[in-house]
């Protein structure tokens, strides 16, 4: 039996984010925009659906007055995140064979 | 990225998270700093003290290091202007940190032990080249950079060799350990960083 893909995680830019998370401790919407090249509003919408889905943390602040804001993913994330990957590979195997 | 809701093959999905993940691989804060500060530093009051100790003769040799708590000044503003710029913080990043922050604990707290006991200057700079030792060898090895690594190693040598050494002449020991754990090291580190940056 086939393992469901995520659908939170199986979209292009939550995916993206994720994968940039994943390897780092955290990260600047910034620096999150810069490296997907998504519209601001855009990633501000996806971010909200994958911290709605416990996998990531937003903390909001401010900075030299600019507000920032902080994503960092979470250990719920890090486990569908991994899930994901494996459910990807299984699919592969079985393209293979 | 315009449109969150294409379809991904799962050819797609690995490849994607695989180019973010390398997007991720090379953002590592330029540390090259703090060893040319600290490196030429350390490096010229070993030396201007060995002048004025062995010269001169001058009684107050030692006052040289009131420059230590300058540096620590200048790296504290010089940090606080970086943070604001960095947008991304890596886990090596926060290694690097702790162990600073520790090995910068490590040295006030040996200054005072060898003030307050008064005849541990003796040794003073093995334990100080130990410590040079430890964290350039670690941050040498956590940034995958040789120049750090080499330089840590050399200084575990450079340590045992000190203990046969006098005072006025472990301080030109503790120069040469400087110079080949934070200068030449540093000097490499800035342009390995430019070289990622450009």
């Amino acid at each position: 039996m086939f393992k469901e893909l995520d659908p939170i995680l199986h979209s292009q830019l939550r995916l993206a984010v994720m994968s940039l998370l994943i390897s780092v401790k955290e990260a600047e919407f910034t620096f999150i925009r810069e490296q997907t090249n998504a519209t601001a509003g855009n990633l501000s919408v996806q971010v909200q659906k994958l911290k709605d889905a416990g996998y990531i943390d937003v903390a909001k602040q401010f900075k030299d007055n600019y507000p920032q804001t902080t994503c960092k993913i979470t250990p719920k994330g890090i486990e569908a995140f991994e899930a994901y990957v494996k459910a990807l590979q299984q699919y592969l195997q079985v393209g293979k064979g | 990225m315009e449109t969150n809701e294409k379809e991904l093959s799962t050819q797609e999905s690995l490849q994607l998270i695989q180019s973010m993940i390398n997007k991720t691989k090379n953002v590592v804060a330029d540390d090259s700093f703090y060893f040319l500060l600290w490196g030429w530093l350390v490096f010229s009051c070993c030396l201007v003290q060995f002048y004025l100790k062995v010269y001169l003769e001058f009684p107050q040799h030692y006052y040289v290091w009131w420059l230590m708590p300058v540096g620590g000044i200048v790296s504290g503003i010089y940090g606080a202007r970086q943070a604001k710029k960095i947008h991304v913080k890596s886990f090596v990043d926060e290694s690097l940190d702790y162990l600073w922050i520790a090995l910068g604990l490590s040295f006030i707290v040996l200054v005072t032990v060898n003030i307050l006991s008064g005849r541990a200057w003796d040794t003073a700079f093995t334990y100080y080249i130990v410590l040079y030792a430890i964290g350039t060898f670690i941050t040498g090895k956590l940034l995958r950079f040789k120049p750090l690594v080499i330089g840590g190693l050399s200084n575990f040598v450079i340590a045992i060799v000190s203990i046969k050494f006098r005072y006025e002449y472990q301080l030109l020991l503790g120069a040469l350990a400087i110079l080949t754990s934070y200068i030449i090291p540093g000097h490499l580190l800035r342009i390995r960083y430019l070289k990622q940056k450009h």
